[in-house]
């Protein structure tokens, strides 16, 4: 599929610039990746919530709106994005100061901002960030000189740290691996990557003894040994276990997990969700949504590919494997390859803000496949 | 000036992209196999002892319920209490939804539930997690026990569970006091689930996981928080079936508190027993002035709560519903009445603090007043008048209305309805049980509002007597009672005098605090306390008759209030006329007159008049009380019967 990749890309658009979806920017691939994706999910959170027509409804709402968010995005050219990233960055960064200074608290965490309305400045970061990378590097010689290197990852680290503190170790991790993405693919030399890989082995320990909280050793120790705290966290990771496993090939049935239904996962509509998808839906109905998670993350590749600037090249592709890494911590955390993070399924658990941020992802993503000069460089 | 390293090469960089794209790509695959071997393992490879697992060892986490708090009155007789019951409960998913209405049908015949239960049990599972077991019926007699014990094996997921259940051992007595508890119903739950999710706090629905009924009016309603509780819970093992295997771990609930009231539970019997010897309906309200404490709150007639906890049967609640006597009508905090001649005394004091009159001013009494420029006669209730001289005091001791129509009309009515709010007219009580209804006090404001009309000097004629327009509550008139009792202190009613959390006693302390009528000169007060200190005394007070020979003094103002109006040249015969067209007796009052301990209302729908029905009543709740909480009275010899 990589190889569709043309770099007279104008034929392309000419055929398709007939098209009315063509028109409205948007990318009829990835909308049909996404729509199977969501539609799978309802009826996943309809199984994993008792049969309840309410969250459906609440999560048809979410959709919803996130699919406008999606479109809005859409109808911006990469270049107004361009101009307006650095902007962008600043403000959220701004916001993540005033979290520290004055935000609210919920559950132990000091995550949420009032201003009219209550949100939470990390999930701005999460689209800031990698746009503020990508706008670093447009202009910019690739692969970078050590000088833009470091600066780019000053970039990175300030507002991780930030959220760091919050404490959001899970949120701060990801939206430095969107930053970091994007200095892959300026084509930073391997040399430097093998140093930052051993760096990072090295901070396993510094982290463990001065960063890491309590809780999160706590996740981590029992994920090597999830007998340490059977009732606990332990206890979630044997039953999702025992869930997933219990599907077998062709899997219960939809309705039909008696695991999934029992009182004993918390977030089965959440971040769990996965479990009774594996239990009703067996290792096909699992085999269907790598496909489909797959399916997307190729067509994002390629759009990333055909893009015309820098900007859009790295902003794409960093996008995309942001999203692969959403979905391969939580599966990974449910099937127990992974300690336990509270991240939801990418497109498929019941929830609202992180899944809008995640369709204005795509927003972007299709408006760097849409929005094209006719001229060639 | 360019740097050499600071040109872009599109090309270079493009083919760079293009390869770490490819290296991303062949990265993404190869975890998404992992993934995928990872769920291979888990089910293919693994998937007998998962299997297995997953059918033998089932470990839930069950929630259980907290022991509702107990309401005591003033001397710690129970009021609601918990039972242990046997109660039949259904476990939606053992059943199946293709067997529930085959085993419905089938309990129903066996164990005698009806349609009504039936349906509300399916209404009520509809939204609440399968995995449960919810009542379809309980406190089922040893009796029943035996038969579903024998056919047991034709209903997979019932059985019969020992819980324990609201129980009120004097029900009919307090119900309208203490409400009653049903079970969650939809509306309940579709509530919780809105707020929670508006506010992210599941904290409420999570409570009640083990819960299935709740407070659904009165005391029970207004504390369902302070009386629930907070839920426990245990881990356990159980086996194919559901059954409990072991205990693993067990957080213990958390009872709710316990309400101790200011009710006095032998005065409310008491007044109930006196409604039911003249065979009454109505309302007493009894509050202690100087806390504003409920003593009683009465109304008649009353229905057994009990029948409700457990799911009330259709033909139980059909008889409730089309009774004539309306038993499930709060009457003491919902009922509207004309307050009639019981208010005579607050505008006097009103008209007297103003000035508008002084306590020598004299009217002379024909028999009726009219307004200048019309004919209409507004007429006294007795048809040849009062005399040619009739001054405040005496117009409240024989309840002369020609004097009430000119005073009011003096007043004019944006005084009175000002001068009346402050004796808590036409505003909640402040009574901890959200159903109290605020009647009407009238104004020109609330004439246009609700009628579209502008007020009508006559309109002010009706409200000197307290009819018209004016209705209030039997808990208003108590606490106006009250607020002259108290040299114009007003306290915020309230049934509840104390939360016990544990062995710990909490005052209950209500939100509003105390407010003082502005009395101006005080000696137009007892003036007015005079007045109504004689209403019970001879020669000439309405209200002598029912007081004769009491050991107490007392105060009080007698009401008769017309329910059916009177045309100008009709007469009102209590012999001819339709019983629910005969007037509602009243009475306000309090005692002892020099220390009062106690204020009062008495309402009687339909009862005549109130100094010769409502007065007697109230006489002798004050005398009870009396006895019975001051040591003074207690060893006087019983009381000459009127």
């Amino acid at each position: 599929m990589l190889s569709s990749y043309s770099p007279n890309a104008s034929s392309n658009t000419h055929k398709a610039k007939n098209s009315l979806l063509w028109r409205f920017h948007i990318d009829v691939p990835l909308l049909l990746g996404l729509l199977m994706l969501m539609g799978f999910g309802l009826m996943v959170i309809y199984s994993a919530g008792g049969e309840s027509s309410f969250l459906i409804k609440k999560q048809l709402v979410r959709l919803g709106f996130g699919l406008a968010v999606m479109f809005f995005i859409a109808q911006i050219p990469p270049r107004i994005l361009q101009l307006w990233a650095p902007a962008l960055y600043v403000l959220a960064l701004g916001f993540l100061f005033a979290v520290l200074l004055f935000g609210e608290s919920s559950k132990g965490a000091q995550r949420w901002i009032n201003i009219g309305i209550r949100f939470q400045p990390s999930e701005m970061m999460k689209l800031a960030m990698p746009m503020m990378i990508a706008w670093f590097f447009a202009e910019k010689a690739l692969p970078p000189s050590f000088k833009n290197l470091v600066v780019s990852l000053l970039l990175v680290f300030v507002p991780t740290l930030l959220i760091m503190k919050q404490p959001d170790l899970g949120t701060s991790l990801l939206i430095a691996t969107s930053g970091l993405f994007i200095i892959f693919f300026s084509g930073i030399r391997w040399r430097y990557i093998a140093t930052a890989v051993v760096a990072a082995v090295v901070m396993i320990p510094i982290m463990w003894y001065f960063v890491m909280h309590d809780y999160q050793k706590g996740r981590v120790l029992t994920f090597l040994n999830p007998e340490r705290d059977p009732l606990g966290a332990g206890y979630h990771i044997i039953q999702s276990q025992i869930a997933i496993g219990s599907g077998g090939v062709s899997g219960k049935g939809w309705l039909q997990g008696t695991q999934s239904q029992l009182e004993f996962l918390p977030e089965r509509h959440t971040d769990f969700i996965f479990a009774v998808l594996g239990e009703e839906f067996g290792l096909i109905g699992v085999g269907i949504l790598l496909a489909l998670y797959l399916f997307i993350i190729i067509r994002g590749l390629q759009i990333s590919l055909q893009a015309q600037d820098t900007f859009g090249r790295l902003l794409g592709a960093a996008i995309t494997l942001t999203f692969f890494v959403y979905l391969f911590v939580n599966i990974g955390m449910v099937s127990g390859l992974l300690p336990v993070v509270g991240l939801p399924l990418p497109l498929i658990s019941y929830g609202g803000t992180s899944m809008v941020t995640l369709l204005a992802g795509f927003g972007i993503l299709m408006s760097i496949k849409t929005h094209r000069r006719l001229h060639s460089r | 000036m360019y740097k050499r390293q600071a040109v872009k090469d599109y090309g270079r960089e493009i083919s760079i992209f293009y390869m770490r794209a490819v290296i991303a790509l062949i990265i993404v695959i190869g975890l998404l196999l992992l993934l995928f071997f990872r769920q291979f393992k888990l089910q293919v490879l693994s998937y007998d002892t998962y299997q297995t697992q997953s059918e033998n060892n089932r470990i839930r986490v069950r929630p259980v319920a907290p022991i509702r708090g107990l309401i005591l009155d003033r001397n710690g007789v129970l009021l609601a209490e918990n039972r242990s019951i046997f109660a039949l409960e259904i476990t939606p998913e053992i059943v199946g939804k293709k067997q529930m209405d085959d085993t419905l049908t089938r309990l129903g015949l066996l164990l005698d539930i009806d349609e009504k239960q039936i349906n509300e049990f399916k209404e009520q599972i509809k939204f609440r997690s399968k995995y449960k077991s919810y009542p379809i019926k309980s406190k089922l007699s040893e009796q029943q026990v035996a038969i579903f014990s024998v056919n047991k094996h034709l209903f997979p997921g019932v059985s019969v569970e020992a819980r324990l259940e609201r129980y009120y051992p004097h029900g009919e007595d307090v119900v309208h006091a203490i409400g009653r508890m049903s079970a969650i119903n939809k509306a309940d739950l579709e509530k919780w689930e809105k707020e929670a999710q508006a506010t992210n706090d599941f904290s409420r629905i999570n409570n009640y996981a083990a819960t299935n009924k709740i407070g659904k009016l009165g005391l029970e309603r207004f504390y369902e928080k302070e009386l629930h509780g907070t839920v426990g819970q245990e881990k356990v093992e159980t086996d194919v079936r559901g059954r409990i295997v072991r205990v693993l771990e067990r957080q213990d609930p958390i009872a709710g508190q316990n309400l101790h009231l200011h009710l006095d539970y032998s005065l409310q019997k008491k007044a109930n027993e006196l409604f039911k010897e003249v065979g009454a309906r109505g309302a007493v309200v009894a509050v202690d002035p100087n806390s504003g404490g409920i003593l009683a709150l009465v109304s008649q007639p009353g229905y057994d709560p009990n029948l409700f906890t457990g799911g009330i049967s259709q033909a139980n609640y059909s008889a409730l519903i089309n009774s004539e006597e309306r038993p499930l009508y709060n009457r003491a905090v919902q009922g509207t009445y004309a307050p009639a001649s019981t208010i005579k005394p607050h505008l006097a004091w009103l008209a007297l603090q103003q000035g508008v009159i002084n306590s020598s001013t004299r009217i002379a009494d024909p028999g009726w007043y009219s307004l200048p420029d019309n004919e209409h006669r507004y007429r006294d209730w007795k048809p040849w008048g009062h005399g040619a001289t009739m001054n405040v005091v005496d117009s409240i001791i024989q309840s002369c209305d020609t004097f009430f129509y000119e005073l009011s009309v003096m007043l004019g009515i944006n005084n009175i309805s000002a001068g009346m709010e402050q004796f808590g007219f036409g505003q909640k009580t402040g009574l901890d049980i959200v159903e109290e209804k605020v009647g009407i006090m009238p104004s020109r404001a609330w004439k246009k509002e609700n009628r579209n009309q502008f007020w009508y000097m006559g309109d002010t004629v009706n409200i000197g007597i307290g009819q018209g327009f004016w209705t209030a509550t039997p808990l208003q008139l108590a606490n106006s009672s009250a607020v002259l009792a108290n040299d114009g202190i007003r306290f915020d009613l309230q049934l509840v005098k104390e939360f016990q959390i544990g062995t710990k006693v909490e005052s209950n302390i209500p939100e509003m605090s105390t407010e003082q009528i502005t009395t101006g000169d005080g000696r137009w007060l007892d003036t007015v306390k005079n007045a109504m200190h004689q209403v019970t005394l001879p020669p000439l007070g309405t209200a002598k008759t029912a007081f004769e020979g009491a050991s107490f003094s007392a105060a009080g103002k007698t009401g008769t209030a017309q329910v059916k109006s009177i045309a100008q040249d009709e007469t009102y015969d209590a012999e001819t006329v339709e019983d629910k067209f005969k007037d509602n007796a009243l009475f306000i009052g309090y005692a002892p007159f020099e220390n009062p301990q106690i204020a009062i209302a008495v309402v009687m729908e339909n009862a005549g008049g109130g100094g010769g029905n409502a007065a007697p009543i109230a006489r002798k709740l004050m005398e009870h009380y009396l006895k019975s909480n001051d040591k003074s009275l207690a060893s006087n010899q019983p009381m000459g019967q009127q």
